[in-house]
């Protein structure tokens, strides 16, 4: 029969069927109109700049200036995949592969740990060029510090873990991308600006903060390093670089570094991501939209069958399901629930079922709050984001809990009755008009 | 202040009522979410108000809320277009098929649900397992 309802259960089939079938070609975004950081080549090969096309690094210079080299097995995946990486460095000398995305995506860095002299700088690091994905590999032999390092949880530092396993001389990618700070005072808090506008860094400084940036973004150890590439002792070098499913489409660029001035050409290889995986512009992350869609769905269904938006459920299973950064969940998520409120608030209009002096009073109140807390968001990391709302939810739990106890319940049969009677009345009303 | 409603009055403190919104904006709206499963509490146990009052009214309120706040994270650039496109469609559809369902669901049973899937989900995110 062909019911409204039918009808939907028929479109919700052919999108979940069509997601397995539909194979349209590359990604749908434009490529990303930024420059790639192309590191140039230094004294040790004596070749020039090779062009972005280029997949295997260039032949051996005839002198003997120390220099690595390597050549890789493909030069494009389709949603992900891996790249063997063969390569020659410096016997004696350990090698790292910095891996890193074309696609760029924002990060944020608000620095309120107490420095050397016991102050804590209240400053806030912002840039829109952090690669949106970025992997340093190290020898095998470096595992026992990676793990070191691991289980410390949170609190490792990213700048010291490169540093002991002498990656620090890979990190060159994100170390001069432009980084705005801004110093937050309580008056700025207040009208909700991001504060002053401090001067440019020098070049230490942008490299030290930009390290502080991407491990904000990337927050765990293992998606930053893999302790993973097979070193000999003649120098020669193996390791496979993972593009995962989900990465940012577009280029990648693969360098080898033996020392700071001695690294390879850049390699490229160029992930293709298909309909329907999406890439996620601002929040930097490729997904299945089908996944996200019937989350969604469900999570709407399940609210206003609760009496909610469903905006407090939405964000931490997104989080916790997806590699996206806290702050563009909560972004994206406020305006789909604005909608399902706004339907529902003229739905309760029609019936009467609103005061608008207590909503429109408690709604002034909430609008200065709601000024104040999108400012706050990017304050906090993603660890401390997922930490409170845990605790969001158990204490919603217990307070839903104790709405379900027979005490609870027995107080509001009356309004249920009064409720229900009115709701009766207001709809028959509706109706007659 | 006094509200009136279905030819009823009730007498409440909206200082506290206020104050109350304030802070729960505040901390919804960091969180991307409007705060309706808090503000019902609010204003039935903090003011004293009868659900039937508290439903509609709450919604209205934390409608200003989420309307602040989806303005702000977009100045801040915390809002995807894509991520939107796909979401958006699907909170439609859910607000749609939801009624449908109601009919044949107690409300209790869709409360003691999200108990339980609120409790799992906390402790997830707070790393109990």
């Amino acid at each position: 029969m062909i019911t409204k309802k039918n009808i939907i259960l028929i479109l919700l089939f052919l999108l979940a069927a069509g997601s397995y079938y539909i194979r349209p070609g590359d990604a749908q975004d434009p490529a990303a109109p930024t420059e790639a950081t192309q590191p140039a080549p230094v004294a040790a090969t004596a070749v020039p700049p090779a062009t972005g096309a280029e997949a295997t690094a260039p032949a051996v210079a005839p002198p003997q200036p120390p220099t690595v080299t390597f050549t890789i097995d493909k030069t494009a995946v389709d949603n992900g995949g891996a790249v063997t990486v063969k390569g020659q460095g410096v016997p004696g000398k350990s090698v790292y592969l910095e891996v890193w995305s074309e696609r760029q995506v924002k990060s944020s860095f608000f620095d309120s740990r107490p420095d050397k002299d016991g102050k804590r700088p209240y400053k806030l690091y912002l840039t829109h060029s952090l690669p949106a994905s970025y992997k340093i590999y190290v020898p095998k032999d470096k595992k026992e510090v990676f793990d070191a390092f691991k289980a410390k949880g949170r609190g490792w530092a990213y700048s010291d873990a490169l540093k002991e396993m002498g990656a620090d001389v890979a990190y060159s990618a994100p170390a001069t991308i432009e980084i705005d700070a801004y110093q937050s005072t309580i008056m700025a808090g207040i009208i909700g600006s991001r504060g002053d506008k401090l001067p440019t860094l020098d070049d230490k400084e942008t490299r030290r903060r930009a390290m502080q940036l991407t491990k904000a973004r990337f927050s765990g150890i293992g998606r930053l390093i893999s302790p993973s590439i097979d070193l000999n002792a003649d120098g020669s070098f193996a390791a496979k670089v993972d593009i995962p499913q989900g990465a940012a489409p577009g280029k990648y660029f693969i360098v080898a570094y033996a020392d700071k001035a001695i690294h390879s050409q850049a390699a490229v290889v160029e992930n293709n991501i298909n309909f329907p995986m999406m890439y996620l512009s601002n929040a930097g992350t490729s997904l299945n939209l089908l996944w996200p869609f019937l989350l969604t769905l469900a999570i709407g269904i399940f609210g206003v069958l609760m009496g909610a938006g469903g905006g407090f459920l939405l964000n931490p299973i997104l989080v916790s399901l997806w590699p996206l950064p806290h702050t563009v969940v909560a972004g994206t998520v406020m305006p789909t629930v604005l909608f399902s409120q706004a339907s529902g608030i003229y739905n309760y209009s029609k019936i009467k079922f609103i005061s608008w002096k207590l909503g429109i009073t408690m709604g002034l109140a909430m609008l200065a709050g709601g000024f104040i807390g999108p400012k706050l968001t990017e304050l906090i990391t993603l660890d401390q984001f997922k930490f409170v709302f845990g605790w969001i939810l158990l204490i919603l739990a217990a307070l839903m809990f104790w709405q379900t106890t027979p005490g609870y319940i027995a107080n509001n049969k009356k309004e249920q009755a009064i409720m229900t009677e009115f709701k009766k009345r207001a709809e028959a009303a509706a109706k007659a008009k | 202040m006094i509200v009136e409603f279905w030819g009823q009055e009730f007498k409440i403190n909206i200082v506290f009522g206020c104050i109350g919104a304030f802070l729960l904006a505040i901390v919804s709206s960091m969180f991307g979410f409007g705060g309706g499963p808090f503000m019902v509490p609010l204003m039935t146990v903090g003011l004293g108000l009868p659900m039937y009052l508290v439903v509609g009214s709450s919604l209205t309120a934390i409608f200003f809320n989420t309307l602040m706040g989806t303005m702000r994270h977009y100045q801040f650039g915390n809002f995807d277009m894509t991520f939107f496109l796909i979401m958006f469609p699907a909170a439609i559809l859910g607000g749609y098929i939801a009624p449908q369902i109601a009919k044949r669901i107690s409300p209790l049973m869709v409360k003691r649900v999200a108990v339980v899937g609120l409790a799992l989900l906390g402790l997830n995110l707070l790393g109990v397992y």
